[in-house]
């Protein structure tokens, strides 16, 4: 069913190839305003189910909704799309790849020209404008790549890996710019493995690992509940206490202690243990869990591994 | 059309009409051309008057009038000398001096077995002694034949054989020309290659750059395909008009000036007046636009299937060594253009563009089957299309291994 609170609806995608299952029964929607993160490790599944959405590939079984309709028919003039592997016309100026990217979305050629110059200017780009892609820098390239995903005003940015290959500096950049383009309403679908990045910006996070989605939530609701599952403690003396059958693995993170428990372990006995061992205790606190922490605990070691495609099968871009 | 094929087809043209390699080849080939017919006939004309003064001295008395005449036109000057006893070693000493270049002795043995000493400063080039060579023994069958009361002008110069023909199937009035039909069969098959190959390395760098992807979230693969081979193909086009314009201008406009100036090279011009007429260019034309249809499907499909230039010359290899059958065959076709060889293999469309302009310049080719072979190329370029769109559309985002014979035949299949 299609339902038009929804920019984006994924029902039971399945997209296979050869025998390899890149997306597998995939159930997933992205509300209209909302910025989302798709997240999971290299080879889950991501740009395969992003490409389903933009109608360049299409599912074995299920359906793909965008903007309330089936991908063909709006996303040309209505959706921004960033690929991971992007590429220019290198002999084009930055203004003529602009406008050609503009008008191939329906944009006029005067109007998409003023779009253009007007978004070089706006990224500290004015000077190139007239010069050739390939004379530019990397970064700056990227720059250009980026402001051809938005020159045409999209009501839907879908991002695959945006802030690959980009220095800190120019990730900074990036971040305001999808911060803004969410305070005006557009609807953003990030995927990315930088879970700090997904953490500052999304609201939402869908967790694919190895063609399957793990977790699919609000992320303030996600860490509220996940809460149960990270203890920070800061003690003295022996540290044997922390070897039970609760904890899962220990992590340090900005000078604290977290213990990731298991599933449904109970911290209480932790805490009973500490006791009994006789060690001083200053700190034992139930913390909102880093996405990152939620991040490993769900797509598990298993899927980091061996989810990639076959090597020796005809690949799909990456 | 969609929209979207226009701002693709006008990215395409204007990127390539805009670089400097089309200047250069468009204005840099008439030139070249001009400089490769001309300059060699004008200097062969020229250089030789300096430093061929020849003296003839002639004890036969009958010789010289006729040799004379002969001997200017190949671009000596040609002086007599009469005959005294020290006249050798007089005009042995004007040669040394280098007043003249050299002289002729005939005699009356001359008269009889053409036999006749030249005195030369410098070694004549081996073109040169043949034409000494044949002005004398011209000459001596001239005077020979002449004394039997036989036309000798008309008999030396190779009598004349009149063509009555018999049959009325003639396309072309224009008279039939080795050269037009060779060159323009051998010129076609190098702009259509050409490109050919320029729109498979533009669907290759599309795709090794990633840009593609960005491109065909916003259009149908087939549309990009479809507004790059018709770019490119303006491009062609547009070089093509541009050759045949100035060429035109230059044999209109500018021969004429030039023979005025320079009477030499009244040769030079004989040769251009031959030049295919515009009903021949319009064919001309027509092959380039349906060859080039056929080929750059090809080779795009060739591009979207593989990942390096390596790769996609090497699967264009068996493509390229199919079209040496063509051009072999065109030498063949233009001397006999109606055996069922000829047609035959004028008749496959791969074949056609080529062929049939062969045939058609020489003359051997009944109108029907113009027709025929354009119908046939028209239908090849459709089921290319068809095949080539689908390929290009399963291709441009693989990435990874080329695909075997089966999976491009699946590729087709379920596209």
């Amino acid at each position: 069913m299609i339902d038009t609170r929804y920019a984006i609806q994924l029902d039971g995608v399945t997209k296979c190839f050869g025998d390899h299952a890149a997306v597998s029964e995939l159930n997933f929607d992205v509300p209209r305003g909302a910025i989302c993160g798709l997240i999971g490790p290299n080879g889950s599944g991501k740009t395969t189910c992003i490409r389903m959405i933009m109608g360049i590939l299409h599912p074995d079984e299920g359906s793909v909704s965008l903007l309330g309709v089936t991908p063909d028919d709006v996303r040309r003039k209505r959706v921004g799309y960033l690929p991971e592997e992007r590429g220019v016309y290198r002999k084009m100026t930055c203004t003529e790849f602009l406008t050609f990217l503009a008008e191939i979305r329906g944009i006029s050629r005067t109007e998409g020209w003023r779009r253009s110059n007007d978004w070089l200017e706006r990224l500290g780009l004015g000077a190139w404008a007239n010069t050739r892609i390939e004379a530019l820098s990397k970064g700056m390239q990227q720059k250009v790549q980026f402001i051809g995903t938005v020159v045409h005003e999209p009501e839907l940015l879908i991002l695959d890996e945006p802030f690959s290959g980009l220095d800190p500096l120019n990730q900074d950049v990036l971040e305001e710019i999808i911060k803004d383009f969410h305070s005006k309403g557009t609807t953003i679908l990030l995927s990315t493995h930088l879970m700090d990045q997904a953490e500052r910006l999304c609201e939402r996070v869908c967790l694919i690992s190895s063609a399957r989605k793990v977790l699919d939530a609000d992320l303030k609701e996600l860490k509220a509940k996940e809460r149960t599952g990270v203890v920070a403690v800061s003690f003295e003396g022996s540290d044997q206490w922390l070897q039970g059958p609760e904890i899962d693995y220990i992590r340090e993170s900005n000078g604290e202690l977290h213990l990731i428990l298991k599933e449904g372990a109970d911290h209480q006995s932790i805490l009973k243990r500490g006791l009994e061992y006789g060690v001083k205790i200053f700190r034992f606190d139930l913390v909102e869990p880093r996405l990152h922490e939620i991040f490993v605990r769900h797509a598990g070691t298993e899927s980091v591994g061996d989810a990639g495609l076959p090597k020796n099968a005809t690949m799909e871009l990456q | 059309m969609p929209v979207n094929v226009w701002v693709v087809i006008r990215r395409e043209y204007l990127q390539r009409v805009r670089s400097k390699w089309f200047v250069i080849s468009t204005l840099g080939a008439p030139l070249l051309i001009l400089l490769f017919v001309v300059a060699p006939a004008y200097f062969l004309v020229r250089g030789g008057q300096a430093e061929q003064k020849l003296a003839i001295v002639d004890g036969s008395n009958v010789l010289y009038e006729r040799i004379a005449p002969y001997l200017v036109g190949e671009g000596f000057e040609v002086e007599e000398e009469r005959w005294y006893a020290d006249v050798v070693t007089s005009l042995r000493k004007e040669a040394t001096e280098g007043e003249i270049w050299g002289f002729i002795v005939l005699d009356e043995l001359t008269l009889d077995t053409g036999e006749a000493i030249v005195y030369v400063t410098t070694r004549p080039s081996p073109i040169r002694q043949l034409t000494l060579q044949s002005a004398i023994t011209r000459a001596v069958m001239e005077y020979q034949l002449e004394r039997q009361g036989v036309d000798a002008e008309a008999l030396l110069s190779g009598g004349e054989l009149s063509l009555e023909l018999l049959s009325e199937e003639r396309t072309s009035t224009e008279e039939p020309q080795f050269w037009v039909a060779y060159l323009g069969a051998f010129f076609l098959y190098m702009v259509i290659l050409f490109y050919a190959d320029s729109v498979m390395r533009a669907t290759l760098e599309e795709k090794t750059s990633r840009i593609v992807e960005v491109i065909i979230s916003s259009m149908e693969p087939w549309h990009l395909m479809l507004g790059k081979i018709l770019g490119v193909g303006a491009v062609g086009l547009t070089q093509l008009l541009i050759w045949i314009v100035s060429g035109f201008l230059i044999i209109a406009g500018g021969m004429p000036l030039l023979v005025s100036q320079s009477p030499e090279l009244m040769q030079v011009e004989s040769v251009f007046s031959t030049l295919p007429g515009l009903g021949m260019m319009t064919l001309f034309v027509c092959l380039f636009i349906f060859g080039f249809f056929m080929y750059s499907g090809l080779h795009a499909a060739v591009g979207a299937m593989c990942n390096t230039d390596q790769e996609a010359q090497q699967v264009r290899l068996p493509m390229v060594m199919l079209l040496v059958i063509p051009i072999a065959m065109v030498s063949v076709v233009i001397v006999q253009p109606m055996t069922a060889m000829s047609t035959w293999f004028s008749l496959f469309p791969l074949f056609s563009p080529f062929l049939i302009w062969a045939r058609v310049a020489s003359g051997g080719i009944p109108a029907w089957q113009i027709g025929l072979s354009f119908l046939l190329m028209l239908f090849t370029v459709l089921v290319i299309a068809w095949i080539a769109g689908r390929i290009y559309k399963a291709g441009i985002l693989m990435a990874g291994k080329r695909p075997t014979l089966p999976e491009l035949w699946r590729w087709v299949k379920e596209a």
